[in-house]
């Protein structure tokens, strides 16, 4: 009579108890194999996380230089648009020669930047066109390089830029 | 008179599909059958080999999300949610079937923290429905556009966490797979449009499963020398293969494919859509007819994808400005609670109430008005799908390279720039390119909505199938004409808070 723990396999074959033990027993010690290799995986996944986390770049030695921007006419259109700016240190004084790349970018994620490279029209004043190519919120970067060769990154918010 | 001369059209129509499933039951295309990809979906471990590059991918994004660059097309979080998860999801739904909750990442999680939590109750008979996802999703839609989640990197990270969170807390208080059947809106959003889907988890022979004492697909599978042990687990939502019909609240898990011991359960090919243009019982599931939450589920969807593309055109703001001037309201989230309740309750009442009314009273429909609202709703669905298609297609295939920049300034600013300087002139494919595909899936889920709507038209009216058609029919064609002029419109997605 056969046993009541008899099972079959895939093949058909039957299988007696012991040998399922034995089954059993190497599919525990693989589950324990997959278990740490799954832990094995979530520290590697970990690991850029924490890098992330801990060598983010300082922020910018600039911290004396300020930019008072401005976007004329408003409300802000779609199209080409002219945004003005000034750079003045800590003593008020126009920062002059500074090389500035100006670069425009939807709120939302996935669309094309827009960028422009400003020109200093008087000393410490810059300007440049942008395309607005499409509505909403833009937000407008601007890279600057200083004489000295400090870099310097200041961002201005434009909101609600209206279709046409 | 010759054969063919005398067969009606709609006779002739019934010979074609007849014809077509024929030849669809003689040689299903069977995943599993196919080299490399059948063997590695067979493979016990498939689905967490799947589920760690996403896990990893989340974490990553969490942190990023957190403490990345404030300035959302600049941060993988938001590039990777907003342009390619959404995108990769729809498209994958579909090419193929329902491959984000084959590789999730939370359930992975799950799974690991029930190796140590062991849940103990069942949830609320009363909850067994899809009330409370539909709540969720609508609840998801809106937050979206309240708080602008794409612009925020921070915010993005957040959800993700408290979605881990939620998995975590309702899978380790009640049993089986609640989340996804119960609660989790992305995976309600992923059964509705996977009904339009080529592929369906399904048994092979009906003939193998007559046979079949253990039930192991829905029991899982035993120890043999002791009964409470399970060597691998069934279906989680309560899914028996046998009775199976259709992708409704199939994760594609593929439990059910590693517990089967006759190996007759596949990924089978099948009509896209095929499942809503007849109402049979389901597994699970019960009469499409005679599911009320089901049905609603289907038309926020349909009508939530209108809403979410309106959301990020210009004429939104024309409506809201009105509605502020008229009502005299300052707070947005009660005019936008205003437009979500327009567009997702009062529309689709009206104009599914009123093609109903003329379905009966027009093809003489004896069903009851609800009962006919019910049962044409989920005709919408292909619809709705062509509508997410088409949005999250747009970000997708506009922003397909912006990752490339993304993860090269990530690397860079950790110090790391292996990949070089950021790019960011990769954006994706041009919009001439774009355009055509969207109008294309749009004109795919008209396709696909005018078929279910006429099929059911002819089991509800033998005599009059056109006059039962003709109301959804144009229903349909109103919806598609909604979406193509939104498609047209110029975009302008404003968020109400900004990154910096």
């Amino acid at each position: 009579m056969k046993k009541q723990t008899a099972a079959h396999n895939l093949s058909g074959r039957e299988l007696d108890f012991g040998t399922l033990r034995t089954i059993w027993a190497y599919s525990r010690g693989r589950r324990r194999a997959a278990s740490q290799c799954f832990r094995v995986m979530l520290m590697l996944a970990a690991a850029p996380s924490l890098a992330v986390t801990g060598c983010r770049k300082p922020a910018d030695s600039a911290q004396d230089i300020s930019i008072n921007e401005s976007i004329a006419p408003r409300p802000v259109h779609t199209g080409t648009e002219a945004i003005s700016f000034q750079l003045t240190n800590a003593m008020h004084q126009p920062v002059t020669g500074a090389h500035i790349q100006v670069e425009g970018d939807m709120s939302h994620p996935g669309m094309a930047p827009m960028f422009a490279d400003a020109v200093e029209v008087s000393p410490g004043v810059y300007k440049t066109p942008l395309n607005f190519n499409m509505g909403g919120d833009w937000v407008v970067l601007f890279h600057i390089t200083l004489s000295d060769g400090r870099k310097l990154e200041r961002q201005m918010n434009v909101k609600g830029v209206e279709s046409n | 008179m010759t054969e063919p001369a005398a067969l009606s059209s709609a006779a002739k129509q019934e010979r074609l599909v007849d014809e077509e499933e024929e030849f669809l039951e003689a040689q299903p295309f069977d995943l599993l059958a196919v080299p490399v990809i059948g063997p590695l979906l067979r493979w016990r471990h498939s689905r967490t080999l799947l589920q760690i590059p996403l896990l990893a991918i989340s974490i990553v994004m969490i942190f990023e999300g957190l403490l990345g660059p404030t300035l959302s097309p600049k941060n993988m979080a938001t590039v990777l949610t907003w342009v390619h998860f959404r995108g990769a999801l729809v498209v994958a739904i579909l090419c193929a079937g329902n491959l984000f909750c084959l590789s999730c990442p939370f359930m992975l999680v799950r799974n690991f923290m029930r190796k140590w939590i062991h849940p103990r109750f069942a949830w609320p008979r009363r909850l067994r429905n899809k009330w409370i996802p539909i709540a969720l999703f609508v609840a998801v839609l809106f937050s979206y556009e309240l708080f602008g989640l794409w612009a925020s990197p921070w915010l993005t990270a957040w959800v993700i966490l408290g979605y881990f969170a939620a998995v975590l807390i309702v899978d380790g208080l009640f049993t089986h797979g609640t989340f996804c059947k119960y609660v989790c809106p992305i995976g309600q959003f992923n059964f509705v449009a996977s009904t339009v889907s080529p592929l369906e988890v399904a048994v092979r022979d009906h003939e193998v499963c007559d046979g079949c004492a253990t039930r192991d697909c829905i029991r899982g599978r035993r120890e043999p020398s002791s009964p409470l042990v399970i060597l691998q687990r069934g279906c989680e939502l309560a899914l028996f293969q046998p009775d199976k019909v259709g992708n409704m609240d199939c994760t594609f898990c593929l439990d059910c494919v590693h517990a089967c011991p006759h190996d007759n359960v596949g990924i089978l090919g099948r009509l896209p859509a095929g499942e809503l243009m007849s109402d049979p019982h389901r597994s699970g599931i019960g009469r499409f007819s005679r599911r009320n939450d089901i049905a609603a589920l289907a038309l926020v969807f349909c009508f939530g994808a209108l809403m979410n593309a309106f959301g990020m055109v210009s004429p939104v703001y024309t409506v809201e400005n009105w509605l502020e001037r008229t009502l005299h309201f300052q707070n947005q989230a009660g005019v936008l609670a205003i437009l979500f309740t327009a567009v997702i309750v009062v529309e689709p009442v009206l104009l599914l109430g009123l093609a109903a009314w003329i379905t009966r009273a027009w093809a003489g429909v004896k069903n009851s008005w609800l009962g006919v609202t019910v049962r044409y709703a989920y005709a919408l669905s292909p619809l709705g799908f062509g509508m997410w298609l088409a949005h999250y297609g747009y970000h997708f295939f506009t922003g397909l390279y912006t990752i490339v920049p993304v993860t090269q300034n990530a690397l860079a600013e950790i110090g790391w720039p292996i990949l070089g300087q950021p790019q960011w002139t990769l954006v994706g494919l041009p919009k001439t390119v774009v355009e055509p595909i969207e109008f294309g899936f749009l004109l795919l889920g008209l396709a696909g909505s005018m078929l279910v709507a006429w099929r059911l038209a002819q089991d509800d009216s033998e005599k009059h199938p056109m006059r039962a058609f003709a109301p959804w029919g144009v229903l349909c064609v109103i919806l598609f004409l909604c979406c193509a002029w939104l498609m047209t419109q110029p975009m302008d997605m404003r968020a109400t808070m900004l990154a910096g």
